[in-house]
C-alpha cells in the first residue's frame, strides 16, 4: 500500500511527475482513456513546455486546452483545439513514420523487467484467464516514438511481472541491445511512474531500476510488490512530492473540474 | 450499388439490413463510446444473423452486444473496451471460453489492411514492431521480403468488409453523411467496404448539408444505404447531439454478468422491443431528452 497523501490524489501525483519530464517543443500523442496523460501534457504546457504539441490519437484534435480534462476522443475538444485532423491522414505518422513523436505515455495490464507492455491478455492467448482490451496504437507508439513512459495506477506482483504474457508494446524486449538487434528504431521506455515510485532502465542491461521512491515507501515495499528483482542504486532517492505551485496550476488551469481526483483516488487500505 | 437512384438510398432499417447474410464480414465504425451504430446492431440481432466475422474499429457496446447475442463466430480485436466502466463484458467472456475466435490486431494492422482494401491492393506493408501479434495471428501478419539491411516489415492482407455499419449525425436524401465530431476510421471503412450502411440521427434538406460541406465525411458516392435512426447510437454518444448514457451502460455491464442475465437484457431491449420506436419508449423520453441536453438523466 503506497503512502497516501491528503494533499493530492493518486492521479494528480502521477500527472505532476510525468509533466516534469516533458520538454518544450516536443511532439506527443495521447490515446483513448487518457485523463492522466492529457493532464500531464497540459500541465507541462503551463510550466516548462509552453510549445509542447500534442494530438488526440483517435480524434485528431491538437493542443485542446481549456481547463477541463476530457476523454481524448471527445468531440468537445474540437472547439478548443488548434487543428482537427482526420484519422486516415494521421495513420501515416502514427503507424509508419519513425520518431515523428518524441513521446507517448501508456498504461498497461502488465509490464516487466525490460519495460515491455501487455494490454491483450493474462494467460495463454487462446484461452486467456483475463481477456484485455487489445493493442490499438500501443505497438506503434512504443515501437516508433523516440521514447515512452509507462504509467501504472497499481504497483503489485500482478502488474509487475518477470515477463509479460503478451508483448503488444515492445520495450527493451530481452534487455541489452535486443531492441535494436530486433530491427526496432532507437527508443524504448524512459520512466515508469507508479503509486510507489519512479523507475528507469539501467544504461547497459536495460533492466528496470529504482530512480526514486515516494514519501513513506520503503525499499522492502517496492521489492515485495514487484515480481522481479529491481536494480537498486547505492543511494535510493526520495521522489520530490508535488509542489504547491504544481498543484495550483494543475487545479486552476488544467483540471478545473477535478476529474483526476474523482477518477484516480488513492486505493483504500486493504 | 451502381445504378441505385439517389433518393432510393434512404430506406428502413430492415430493408437496409436485408443485404447482411450469415457468415459475412461486417465492419463497425465509431470509437469506443462515440458513434457506435447501435440501431443497426439491434436490427442485426433481431434479424438473427449468425457466424459473422466482425471487423470493429476500436469499440465498446456495438461489438460486445453482437458477440453476446451469438451473432459472431469471429472478431478482429484492435481494441474493445468499456474504458472507465471496465472490460467489455460479453467479449471478455466469449474470448475466455473460446466461444468467439479472436483475430488479434493492432492500429497499424487495421489501418494497413483497410487501406489495402480501399486501394484494391493485395496487402499493405507495415513496420515489424516486435510484438507477439504475428505469433497469434500469422495469417494477419506475414513476414515481408525485404532488402538486406532494410527496415523489417510485415504484410497485412487487404480487409474488404462485405458490409460496414456506420453512424453519422445527419444526412441528406442523396446520402451525404455529416459528422459533428471526429470520424475516426469511418472514412477508411467506407472506402474499403463493398457495401456501406449509415444510420443518422436525422435527415436534413440538401441545403443544410451545403451550409457546411466540411462536415460531410462520407460523401454520397461511398454510401449505399441511409437509415434514419433517431438516438441510433444510444447507449453510446452521437457527438454534438447527445452524450453516452452512463446509467444505461452501467446497467448493461451489470446485466452482462452471465449469459442468462444478458439474455434477459436482449429480450427486454432488443427482441421484444421489436423496433427502434419501442426501444425509445423503454429508455424513456425524459432520459433521451436529458442526454440531448447534456445533463444527467432524471
Amino acid at each position: 500500500m503506497p503512502a497516501t497523501s491528503n494533499d493530492y490524489a493518486l492521479g494528480e501525483m502521477l500527472a505532476v511527475l510525468l509533466a516534469r519530464d516533458l520538454g518544450d517543443g516536443e511532439k506527443a500523442i495521447v490515446g483513448t482513456n487518457s485523463d492522466i496523460q492529457v493532464a500531464a501534457c497540459n500541465l507541462a504546457r503551463q510550466r516548462q513546455a509552453p510549445r509542447l504539441w500534442w494530438v488526440s490519437g483517435p480524434g485528431g484534435m491538437t493542443n485542446p486546452t481549456e481547463g477541463i480534462v476530457r476523454p481524448a476522443a471527445d468531440a468537445e475538444n474540437i472547439a478548443v483545439a488548434q487543428a482537427v485532423m482526420d484519422l486516415p491522414l494521421m495513420i501515416d505518422f502514427i503507424d509508419w513514420r519513425i520518431h515523428f513523436f518524441d513521446f507517448a505515455i501508456l498504461g498497461a495490464l502488465q509490464t516487466d523487467r525490460f519495460g515491455n507492455i501487455n494490454t491483450v491478455c493474462i494467460g495463454d492467448h487462446a484461452r486467456p484467464r483475463l481477456r484485455g482490451p487489445g493493442t490499438v496504437g500501443i505497438s506503434a507508439l512504443t515501437g516508433l516514438s523516440r521514447r515512452f513512459y509507462i504509467m501504472m495506477t497499481r504497483h503489485d506482483r500482478g502488474a509487475f511481472v518477470p515477463r509479460v504474457d503478451f508483448i503488444c508494446g515492445a520495450g527493451h524486449l530481452d534487455g541489452g541491445t535486443s531492441r535494436t538487434d530486433r530491427g526496432l528504431p532507437e527508443g524504448g521506455p524512459r520512466l515508469v511512474v507508479t503509486p510507489l515510485g519512479v523507475f528507469d532502465f539501467a544504461p547497459n542491461s536495460k533492466a528496470m531500476r529504482i530512480r526514486s521512491l515516494h514519501e513513506g515507501v520503503s525499499l522492502e515495499e517496492a521489492r515485495d510488490n514487484t515480481g522481479f528483482d529491481l536494480l537498486v542504486p547505492d543511494q535510493v532517492a526520495r521522489t520530490a512530492p508535488p509542489q504547491a505551485e504544481e498543484l495550483f496550476l494543475l487545479r486552476r488551469t488544467v483540471d478545473t473540474t477535478g476529474v483526476l481526483a474523482r477518477k484516480f483516488p488513492w486505493p483504500r487500505a486493504a | 450499388m451502381s445504378g441505385t437512384k439517389a433518393a432510393d438510398k434512404v430506406m428502413s432499417l430492415d430493408a437496409a439490413l436485408s443485404v447482411v447474410k450469415d457468415g459475412m464480414t461486417v465492419g463497425i465504425g465509431g470509437w469506443i463510446f462515440s458513434g457506435q451504430p447501435m440501431a443497426l446492431v439491434r436490427g442485426l440481432i433481431r434479424k438473427g444473423v449468425r457466424d459473422l466475422h466482425l471487423v470493429p474499429a476500436p469499440g465498446s457496446v456495438a461489438p460486445d452486444m453482437l458477440i453476446g447475442a451469438g451473432c459472431a463466430a469471429k472478431t478482429a480485436c484492435v481494441f474493445i473496451s468499456f474504458e472507465h466502466l471496465g472490460l467489455a463484458p460479453n467479449f471478455r467472456r466469449a474470448a475466455q471460453s473460446g466461444a468467439v475466435e479472436v483475430l488479434e490486431m493492432d492500429g497499424p494492422g487495421i489501418a494497413g489492411g483497410l487501406r489495402a482494401g480501399a486501394c484494391d491492393l493485395p496487402y499493405m506493408l507495415i513496420p515489424d514492431l516486435g510484438t507477439d501479434l504475428p505469433k497469434v495471428n500469422p495469417a494477419g501478419y506475414r513476414k515481408a521480403r525485404i532488402q538486406e539491411g532494410g527496415r523489417k516489415l510485415l504484410e497485412v492482407p487487404a480487409i474488404k468488409p462485405d458490409v460496414v455499419l456506420l453512424h453519422g449525425q445527419q444526412a441528406d436524401e442523396e446520402g451525404n453523411v455529416q459528422y459533428f465530431g471526429p470520424s475516426f476510421f469511418d472514412i477508411l471503412l467506407a472506402q474499403a467496404a463493398r457495401h456501406v450502411i449509415c444510420s443518422v440521427d436525422r435527415i436534413v434538406p440538401a441545403s443544410t448539408v451545403r451550409q457546411d460541406a466540411r462536415l460531410t465525411k462520407i460523401p454520397a458516392a461511398l454510401v449505399d444505404a441511409v437509415v434514419v435512426a433517431p438516438f441510433g447510437a444510444h447507449p453510446g454518444a452521437s457527438p454534438g447531439l447527445y452524450g453516452q448514457d452512463e446509467a444505461h451502460l452501467k446497467a448493461y455491464v451489470a446485466a452482462s454478468r452471465d449469459a442468462a442475465a444478458f439474455g434477459a437484457y436482449l429480450k427486454d431491449y432488443v427482441l421484444e422491443a421489436g423496433a427502434e420506436g419501442a426501444y425509445h419508449e423503454r429508455i424513456g423520453a425524459c432520459t433521451l431528452a436529458a442526454l440531448s441536453a447534456g445533463v444527467a438523466a432524471p
